[in-house]
């Protein structure tokens, strides 16, 4: 027995049951994509930041615009070869049009890649330092971490009560240690490598000691028999002072701060979180303090645009302006310092958005090191940057996987349906169709997107 | 009847592979078969999740004393590490609950009641049953999506589940997960995959995707294989609950699966979707950008989570209205008024979901609107209600179990319904959130409301699934019990919570004097009857707790009953006379029993609308649908016009 | 979708055409994007105008959306006016106009 309608209309609704299923599917893509661009809307209108307009590749995103297009164009020939029975024809758009994905998704990592490495570093003031972190002869960038030497003592708190956080030196210390495997002293003099098995003998005997003394918790000391060294990013560890280290599991080491300060080749100055810009912490003179004529320069010849073409405007008010104005961005042939200040230089002071950073060495930027004390927050260009990076990846992220599912059911269609090709094109014809009306709306959620992320 | 089914399946073997077990009850595409799957999984989650407040009522009524039979339960080998490594590791050394586990319990038991219960047993295990059924149509339009749509349900299960052993032990933020305290908690242990949140929030997005093909399943096989003559208002109203049902999950679960993903972007990548600028925990400053806001998790979620609320009540609306007509002997009074009033609620129901939302500062107009959509709303529910109750009139009603737990489903759902009202005034809502008041009106729509419903529909349709009738008797020790466990556990919440009491207080209370020390005619009640039996209850508010827990012990006694019942009845129970025991006159009734691989021995065709009981002048009190006049065809399709030629292409 | 065969080959030329107007739109859409506007508001405003224009150009052209079946068009129009829900009801929770004037950001 078969059901009814997997081919041909019912009569009374005129539809096949396939495509019934994927126009409701459709609905709930709809408000998926609906629920993530209230979210946008909720995030951009609550934002706390200049909202970032054309910071994207827009000639990347144009082209894939393009070639989205291009490949609804040649999904319905596709399916309107198999109607017309024009086998051949219908192979070619149907190859056309997965390959069309392929180009769209290499587009779209060769974007994400690049916001990998480039990194933004908020200062207390507010000013916004963009840039890459450093490349050893490799290519291979240099992270930032803190660093310590000669330590000598590690403290653990190991609470008697299980809780879901407790001292775990082995996953939380050990990682940020130098060297394999170095060895401790316990208070009672023994010798032991901290892997699982020792803390958890160690750990044991504490709690059971607290508990017989009615203590809420433990605390277990051991000594480095030879002292050592640790790195850690920040978000590894929960903080530090000149002479001690606490680590995410609660665990303190002691020992001496050797470095903390952040190397970074700055290919940007954004002042327009900073009261009054030209005052900004990256002019300090540690820092780029020889730039701030020419971006002074910079922002007065913009000034100076925008009051000539938009007379009655308020220039407080233009975004685009205030970006211009106050964004200003250093490209590998800015020319540095003063000099840029006399020519007023267009050129070199606009440069191409760096903020796309494909150039990975950028030996050319300015290499500022900036003191902990000064850095209030740093990312990469990732979704913890700010909201509209995090609202960009997740849009782009979940529009992408959609892509892929799409043009893979595309291909399936058009690598293993051959057979029912000759023996029930009516069949694969409505395959195509629904497969089709999926791509045609990732095409859509596109057209919204495009213009959105990277235009307005 | 089942002998013609035996014929039936024989002849049906030899043409195909004889369907190991595996392909008949496993990795089945038959609907009815997924129908029980999705029920049986229900039920186990439903009495797992009813166990997790069994413990969380003992904290409540005893705070800080040990919990019963803890002892002998970490004696039971086997079940001894099971349970240590689910619950007993986070107990307090002296067998007591801490506020952590109490938390865990709570955010778990609502999870797993919503989600992996109440949705799972009440719209996707009756609708795949019975729906294909009443339509007249062999299976779903796409049983293997169904089949997926139940094994994605099941993985969803099994993460659910499995956040139990990890690391933190599971979520601890309640079934609502509001962050930023969702987004924050736990995220010391930088192994994403040690929280319990994690495996939350993938869960989510499985359970998500389940409802997802299983909804698009349901409407599409309404929309275009409902048996011939079956009219959109010849349906019987069964169908047009679970249709609006399937367009609430369909519509209002992306927004969810939107507000999931982008919590796990902020947990997993340290986005700040709702994380506020500024934010800080335990005096520093968090590690984040700041910019989002709280507030958009909670627009996303309760964009899901109140036509949610529908969710879990249609189904039981859906149910009744094959219930209560059968056993009343009457037509469903109003059917046209109630399709149209479920398909208003199903539209407002989108429109209303900032009314939890009242205090979080959302601004006056925007609670100037819910308050006037909620208040809307109402008027659709109260009408499907009122046309229940009006169906009873004049009825000669047989008072078996299904009926008794339909009829008492009438008031309780109106308890339940009437105390929404003044939540739906932000004035009155200041006052009253998040208080024991709110827990007891949602949980009379829920569980006297919803479960009753449900329970009705197992007795119902069991004849069905088996050919045998569960027992009356243990049925109604079943029913009492129940009513009165109901009873005292949520009515006392109303008190309560209009004392102030504050939900998610693991000790009941204890610890907030000011709020616990009223009388109340109730609580000297309470007294007074303690020291009948000698116990010396305190006369304040936390004596109530004690009534509350006593509540659920009667509770959990009265589904031993049932749980007896239903196994036993499967083998032991009294034989069905024929196809249609009940005397009913929808559809699903034409098939033999239990209905077959392609369910009908003739082309069902419907010939008139859904609930013609006690047809003037007709020969017997019931006219069911599929016939053309009394006693045709014979449901055992010896007479049907010769079956269709869909059959014989098959055999 | 019409069975027809001519039907179909007349619209093939139909699919081209929007196709080149798509891409015509797009052009469009970025250099809207540069030109400065009283207010950045009304930039968005008319790249959401343009963007909607294109995407009912595919909806109903390339997904067939200018012939299909009522059950078709009552879910979407269904949706699409819970979508536009979604929007306005997250917008004016931003934008309480109780205690923010004018329609903002687009005085902005
Ligand atoms: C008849 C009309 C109804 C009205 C006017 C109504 C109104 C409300 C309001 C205003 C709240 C928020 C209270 C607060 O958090 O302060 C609420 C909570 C709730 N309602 Fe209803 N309700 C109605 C029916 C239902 C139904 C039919 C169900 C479920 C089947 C339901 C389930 C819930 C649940 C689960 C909550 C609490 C969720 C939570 O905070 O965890 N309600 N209701
Ligand atoms: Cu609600």
């Amino acid at each position: 027995m078969d059901i009814p309608y997997t081919v041909h209309a019912r009569p009374d609704t005129g539809l096949y049951n396939a495509k019934i299923g994927i126009w409701l599917f459709l609905a709930s893509e709809v408000m998926l994509f609906g629920g993530l661009f209230s979210a946008y809307i909720f995030l951009r209108l609550g934002a706390d930041y200049p909202w970032p307009v054309h910071d994207l590749d827009v000639t990347l995103g144009f082209w894939n615009t393009i070639v989205l297009i291009a490949s609804s164009v040649t999904v319905v020939m596709a399916w309107a070869s198999v109607k017309l029975r024009r086998y051949g024809q219908y192979k070619i758009y149907m190859a056309i049009t997965v390959i069309c994905a392929g180009v769209f998704m290499f587009n779209k990592s060769l974007e994400y890649k690049a916001k990998l490495k480039h990194y933004a570093v908020k200062l207390t003031d507010g000013t916004i330092l963009t840039g890459h972190m450093p490349e050893d002869e490799h290519h291979n960038t240099i992270p930032y971490r803190i660093k310590f030497g000669e330590i000598t003592e590690l403290s653990l708190t190991i609470p008697v009560k299980k809780s879901a956080i407790t001292a775990d030196p082995v996953g939380y210390v050990i990682p940020h240690i130098e060297g394999e495997a170095p060895k401790f002293k316990t208070a009672d003099g023994k010798e032991i490598t901290l892997d699982d098995a020792a803390f958890a003998e160690l750990s044991a005997a504490a709690v059971e000691k607290a508990w017989a003394e009615g203590k809420g918790s433990a605390t277990v000391k051991l000594t480095a028999v030879t002292p050592l060294k640790a790195a850690a990013k920040p978000s590894e560890i929960f903080g530090y002072t000149a002479d001690s280290i606490t680590f995410r599991d609660g665990t303190t080491a002691k020992g001496k701060l050797l470095d903390d300060k952040m190397t970074l080749l700055v290919d940007g100055i954004d002042a327009r979180g900073v009261a009054q810009p030209d005052k900004s912490l990256a002019f300090d003179h540690r820092y780029l303090g020889a730039w701030q004529p020419a971006f002074v320069a910079n922002r007065e010849h913009h000034i100076a645009e925008f009051e000539e073409n938009y007379p009655t405007r308020d220039k407080e008010k233009s975004a685009t302006l205030q970006k211009e104005s106050l964004f200003y961005k250093i490209h590998s042939s800015t020319p540095p310092a003063a000099d840029a200040a006399h020519g007023g230089d267009k050129h070199g002071a606009e440069a191409h958005a760096p903020a796309e950073g494909g150039h990975g060495g950028g030996h050319d930027y300015p290499t500022v090191v900036i003191d902990k004390k000064d850095i209030t927050f740093f990312s990469n260009f990732t979704p913890k940057l700010n909201t509209y990076y995090a609202i960009y990846f997740t849009l782009t992220g979940l529009h992408g996987l959609h892509v892929v599912a799409g043009a893979l059911v595309l291909l399936y269609f058009l690598v293993f349906n051959g057979r029912m090709l000759r023996e029930d094109p009516e069949h694969l014809a409505n395959r195509i169709e629904v497969g089709g009306l999926f791509w045609h709306f990732v095409d859509l959620v596109w057209i919204f997107l495009f213009p959105l992320l990277y235009l307005l | 009847m089942s002998a013609t089914t035996l014929d039936h399946d024989h002849a049906h073997a030899h043409d195909h592979h004889e369907p190991g077990f595996l392909r008949k009850y496993v990795w089945s595409t038959d609907h009815k078969v997924i129908g029980l799957q999705y029920g049986l999984t229900g039920l186990l989650f439903l009495l797992f999740g009813f166990f997790l407040m069994l413990l969380m009522r003992w904290s409540i009524a005893y705070p800080g004393e040990p919990v019963p039979a803890v002892e002998a339960i970490r004696n039971i080998p086997l079940i001894k590490d099971l349970f240590e490594a689910m619950f007993g590791r986070w107990l307090n050394p002296d067998g007591s609950l801490n506020g952590e586990l109490y938390n865990m319990l709570g955010a778990m038991h609502g999870t797993i009641m919503v989600f992996f219960g109440i949705v799972p047993l009440g719209f996707a295990g009756f609708v795949n049953f019975v729906m294909p059924l009443q339509i007249g149509t062999i299976d779903m339009a796409f049983p293997k999506l169904n089949m997926l749509s139940y094994w994605f349900f099941f993985v969803s299960g099994v993460l659910m589940m499995y956040s139990f052993f990890v690391g933190t032990g599971p979520v601890q933020t309640g079934w609502t997960m509001y962050s930023p305290l969702a987004t924050t908690t736990t995220l010391g242990v930088t192994n994403v995959w040690q929280h319990g949140h994690t495996w939350w929030l993938t869960a989510m997005v499985f359970n998500i995707s389940a409802s997802l093909l299983g909804s698009v399943n349901v409407i599409a096989t309404i929309i275009n294989l409902r048996a011939k003559g079956l009219g959109w208002m010849k349906m019987p109203f069964f169908c047009w609950a679970m249709f609006v049902t399937a367009f609430l999950l369909l519509l209002a679960f992306p927004p969810l699966e939107v507000a999931a993903i982008l919590q796990l972007s902020d947990r997993v990548f340290g986005s700040s979707f709702y994380l506020p600028t500024g934010l800080m925990e335990g005096g520093k400053h968090l590690d984040i950008s700041g910019g989002g806001s709280p507030l958009l998790y909670q627009h996303l979620f309760w964009f899901l989570a109140h036509p949610e609320v529908y969710v879990l009540i249609l189904p039981a609306f859906a149910i009744l209205t094959d219930v209560i007509p059968c056993n009343a002997r009457r037509p469903l009074w109003g059917y046209k008024s109630m399709v149209y009033s479920v398909l208003t609620l199903g539209f407002l129901s989108f429109l209303v979901w900032a009314h939890h939302m009242y205090l979080t500062g959302m601004g006056t107009m925007m609670s100037t609107y819910f308050q006037i959509t909620t208040v809307l709303i109402s008027v659709p529910s109260v009408i499907l209600l009122t046309c229940l109750m009006i169906s009873l009139w004049g009825g000669s009603i047989r008072f078996n179990t299904q009926m008794l737990f339909a009829s008492a489903f009438l008031p309780m759902f109106g308890i339940g319904g009437l105390t929404g009202l003044p939540l739906a005034f932000s004035f009155i809502d200041l006052a009253m959130h998040d208080t024991y008041y709110v827990i007891g009106h949602f949980h009379y729509v829920v569980a006297p409301g919803t479960i009753f419903a449900l329970f009705a529909g197992v007795y119902h349709w069991f004849p069905k699934f088996t050919g045998r009738y569960m027992n009356d008797k243990l049925g109604k020790l079943h029913f009492w019990p129940s009513l009165l466990g109901m009873n005292l556990i949520f009515a006392p919440m109303f008190i309560q919570g209009m004392a102030g009491f504050h939900r998610r207080w693991y000790d009941g209370g204890k610890y907030f004097e000011n709020t616990s020390g009223f009388t109340h005619w109730s609580t000297t009640l309470t007294h007074k009857v303690g020291a009948f039996f000698g116990l010396d209850i305190p006369d304040n508010m936390l004596s109530l707790n004690i009534v509350m827990s006593v509540g659920a012990f009667i509770l959990a006694l009265g589904q031993i009953p049932f749980i007896i019942n239903f196994w036993f009845s499967i083998k032991g129970g009294k034989k069905a006379e024929n196809d249609n025991p009940w005397g009913a006159t929808t559809m699903e009734w034409a098939t033999p029993t239990p209905p077959g691989h392609g369910n009908f021995l003739f082309e069902p065709v419907a010939h008139r609308g859904p609930y013609e009981y006690s047809v003037p002048g007709h020969p017997v009190d019931f006219f069911p649908q599929w016939e053309s006049e009394h006693g045709k065809p014979k449901p055992d399709g010896s007479d049907a016009p010769a079956k269709t030629e869909h059959a014989a292409t098959h055999h | 979708m019409s069975d027809n065969i001519e039907e179909i080959q007349k619209s093939i030329k139909k699919y081209l055409i929007i196709g080149a107007l798509l891409i015509v739109f797009t052009v469009i859409t970025v250099w809207l994007s540069y030109v400065e506007l009283p207010t950045h508001g009304l930039n968005i405003l008319v790249g959401m105008i343009v963007a909607t224009f294109k995407a009912s150009l595919v909806a109903l052209i390339f997904m067939h959306l200018n012939h299909e079946k009522s059950v078709i068009y009552k879910t979407l129009v269904f949706t699409v006016v819970l979508v536009f829900v979604l929007f306005v009801l997250f917008y004016f929770s931003k934008m309480d106009p109780l205690v923010f004037d004018g329609f903002y950001k687009l005085s902005e």
